[in-house]
């Protein structure tokens, strides 16, 4: 038999098959609605957004911790002012400790001594989420790694499997450490991991996250990575960026502009 | 050659009688989907179910609203009298928290230590 007409056939029959399916509501119609920020009136639809972020380093002054301290304020993450107790969200660090397995080599002195933020990377094949025993850590339908306090158990899996060093782990009543309550946003509790989640809480009142709002450099931009006329796409597409330790194959939703 | 005719003469107009159904069928589908997405009001002045059943079930409510606002990010209660409510304590606690007590004389009464104030406000802590 001719090659062609029977693959013609056989299509024909899969169209019947999937006419069928569509008539008797099978086939959902949700994966042809669209997801409107602001208003979540349905339930999303997963893998359409891929929320990311793009950290101009250059712009990035030394002695600025705007995000940092309007982050945790937000999020009510205690301070103890202890590095063995520290719960951090997003934190200032050093070229080496941020990108210690680059291999370039001769960078400039100023490079080297800029200050790099660190947050939770919000990668698109997480480890955190397949070390959770309970699901506690999840990968949402938009690209967030998300944290369900309700479910944690305190084994710190999570922060085992992380290689960026992104989860905290209450060793105290975070109460103790809050000096400004803010009332958005609950506080943790002990014995739970805790970390960045992208500002999922600001992102379904329509606001952009913490850091990104309150950065005086407008340093930070964050957008839908699977949006092709994105802000952040665009400038991903103008710059050379860079991703922490993109080797693991994690595949971060945090991108670097050195 | 003719059981090939013969499919084709039997797919071309089954395929053509849902073509028919799917597009009379589309109108309907398409005035849900594209309605523009109204934000989410947060009605008030009503509660989401009569106090009697909340007053047994509120726990089961808390627990799915819980499950499928985190998880599935399906944020919007809709009750059974048609309005809507966020999934969040602070639809509760906005209104019943003028009572500082709401949730604690029961709980005190029945002794029943439940975990949520360990992280979110209680009445008690709301200003």
């Amino acid at each position: 038999m001719n090659k062609e007409r029977r693959d013609f056939i056989r299509k024909t029959g899969l169209g019947v098959l999937a006419g069928i399916c569509a008539s008797s509501g099978l086939i959902q119609a949700f994966a042809l609605e669209e997801t409107v920020l602001p208003a979540w009136d349905e339930k999303p639809v997963p893998g359409k957004i891929r929320w990311g972020m793009l950290i101009d380093t250059r712009k990035c002054r030394q002695d600025c911790k705007e995000c940092v301290a309007m982050c945790h304020h937000v999020h009510n993450v205690p301070d103890f002012g202890n590095r063995k107790d520290e719960v951090k969200w997003i934190w200032k660090s050093s070229y080496e400790h941020v990108f210690p397995t680059s291999t370039q080599q001769f960078r400039t002195k100023e490079v080297l001594e800029r200050p790099y933020l660190a947050l939770c990377n919000h990668c698109a094949e997480s480890p955190c989420t397949r070390a959770c025993p309970t699901e506690a850590t999840f990968k949402r339908w938009d690209g967030i790694v998300s944290m369900d306090y309700h479910r944690c158990i305190g084994c710190r899996f999570c922060m085992a499997a992380c290689p960026y060093g992104s989860r905290s782990f209450n060793w105290r009543d975070p109460r103790e450490g809050i000096k400004e309550a803010s009332v958005d946003y609950p506080t943790r509790m002990t014995g739970v991991v805790e970390k960045c989640n992208f500002c999922s809480d600001r992102l379904v009142k329509g606001l952009m996250p913490a850091c990104v709002e309150s950065c005086p450099e407008k340093a930070l931009t964050f957008g839908d990575l699977n949006d092709p006329r994105s802000d952040i796409r665009a400038l991903l597409e103008s710059n050379n960026t860079m991703q922490r330790k993109p080797e693991l194959g994690t595949k971060p939703s945090v991108f670097y502009i050195i | 050659m003719r059981i090939k005719k013969m499919l084709l003469l039997i797919a071309v107009p089954v395929l053509m009688l849902f073509a028919v159904v799917a597009f009379f069928r589309q109108p309907g589908h398409a005035e849900t989907a594209k309605a523009p997405p109204a934000p989410v009001a947060v009605d008030s002045t009503k509660c989401i179910a009569p106090a009697e059943y909340m007053r047994a079930n509120h726990m089961q409510v808390l627990y799915a609203w819980r499950n499928s606002s985190v998880r599935e990010g399906n944020r919007v209660y809709i009750a059974k009298n048609g309005s809507r409510f966020q999934k969040s304590l602070n639809t509760c606690l906005g209104c019943h928290s003028t009572n500082r007590l709401f949730c604690f004389n029961c709980h005190m009464y029945a002794n029943v230590k439940p975990k949520c104030w360990n992280c979110h406000l209680s009445p008690m802590e709301t200003p």
